[in-house]
């Protein structure tokens, strides 16, 4: 039997489970088990604080390292080289996004590269926007041209699950974007301004959302 | 950036080389963009990179030591002169922890990485590197404890193991 696969004792197990309630990831009979040791026994907090440490330390060590800066230019280069030519040529909504890239400042462009990354994604796996009828980005076949619409920029963590819900259970829809300074166009539900406002105030209270400019407004309300 | 920064950082922890790393970290946000219809939602997008990620380090790990040592990793070795628990003694606890941390072997240290940087949790480990739940759990235990026993040659005695 090897070392990995030997059987731990309880305390062993209970050190191995730390780091884990740590980072926030344990749940169901471990969560207990740890939590139940921390409220027993005087030892699990020296020990909960020794993992913190340890915590502390690594993600320091992590921290230390720098990525090179000009490595965006160059995952820029790699990408047309790779797929520019047939990107355009085939339509594909994500082209324009990701030839913004090259223009955004480094920052900002990682970011909206996860992003463009976790849009493909989410349409891999939900095979499409149109289809769902709740979530839309620039390209797609529907005319979003006169719906009232908010400028947002999304935060650099914000997981595209989480848009994709909110979008969807709003009836809202990403319609253009990004600028040059990562502004998306959100079309919102809305025929009256006061059905406007309520939809841009829910979007800016969303914890994915870095900032909402109000676009255009309802018919009504001009 | 911020995905960027921990897949590269991730990678320079794997193959200790930053020239590495910097290639890895483009190749893997290609192969997201070449793979991203292949991809099953089974886990967070973050978990899958990581996973591309160990994929192409081990791959480079590999290449590199059937070519031989370059010179920059061989300028990273550490000299050996003093070890991690004699060089331990020399600093505070917390910057001998990090050494310790670092001296870790690459296995444990990943697990390390990946739970207290990277914040994943003990399936997603188990994605990224392709082993049991179970054998996060262990690798984890024996990290822990290489570590005590490490801090602990260096006069730190943390009580556990």
């Amino acid at each position: 039997m090897s070392a990995e696969n030997k059987p731990m004792r309880r305390r062993d197990e209970l050190e191995a489970l730390l780091p884990f309630y740590l980072n926030g990831t344990l749940s169901g009979a471990d969560l207990e088990a740890v939590e139940d040791w921390l409220a027993a026994d005087a030892e699990a907090m020296a020990a909960l604080a020794e993992a913190e440490m340890e915590a502390a330390e690594t993600s320091a060590a992590n921290e230390a390292i720098r990525p090179p800066t000009d490595a965006l230019a160059r995952f820029n280069r790699a990408l047309e080289r790779e797929a520019g030519p047939a990107r355009e040529a085939s339509g594909n909504p994500f082209a324009a996004l990701w030839r913004r890239l090259a223009g955004l400042p480094a920052g900002l462009a990682w970011a909206t590269a996860a992003l463009a990354i976790a849009l493909v994604l989410y349409q891999a796996v939900y095979g499409g926007f149109g289809e769902r009828g709740g979530y839309e980005i620039a390209g797609t076949e529907q005319d979003e041209a006169k719906r009232p619409f908010a400028l947002v920029v999304f935060r650099a963590d914000a997981r595209m699950a989480d848009i994709g819900a909110f979008l969807s259970a709003n009836g809202a829809a990403i319609v253009a974007g990004p600028t040059a300074a990562g502004v998306f166009r959100v079309a919102v539900s809305a025929e009256t301004g006061a059905d406007f406002d309520r939809a841009v105030a829910l979007l800016a209270a969303q914890s994915f959302v870095e900032s909402v400019t109000p676009g255009r407004r309802p018919a009504d309300a001009n | 950036m911020r995905h960027h920064a921990r897949v590269y950082r991730f990678v320079v922890r794997q193959t200790g080389s930053e020239t590495m790393a910097d290639e890895i970290a483009n190749e893997v946000f290609l192969e997201a963009w070449r793979q991203a219809g292949r991809f099953e939602g089974r886990s967070e997008v973050s978990t899958w990179l990581l996973g591309i990620a160990r994929y192409k380090a081990l791959s480079a790990r590999r290449r590199r030591r059937e070519e031989g040592i370059d010179e920059e990793t061989a300028a990273a070795i550490p000299d050996d002169a003093d070890s991690p628990e004699v060089a331990a003694m020399k600093e505070d606890k917390g910057a001998a922890l990090r050494r310790c941390v670092d001296a870790l072997a690459e296995e444990h240290r990943t697990v390390v990485d990946l739970a207290y940087y990277h914040g994943r949790a003990v399936a997603e480990i188990a994605v990224i590197l392709s082993i049991p739940e179970a054998t996060v759990k262990t690798r984890m235990f024996y990290a822990r404890k290489k570590l005590g026993e490490a801090l602990k040659a260096a006069g730190y005695d943390r009580g556990w193991p």
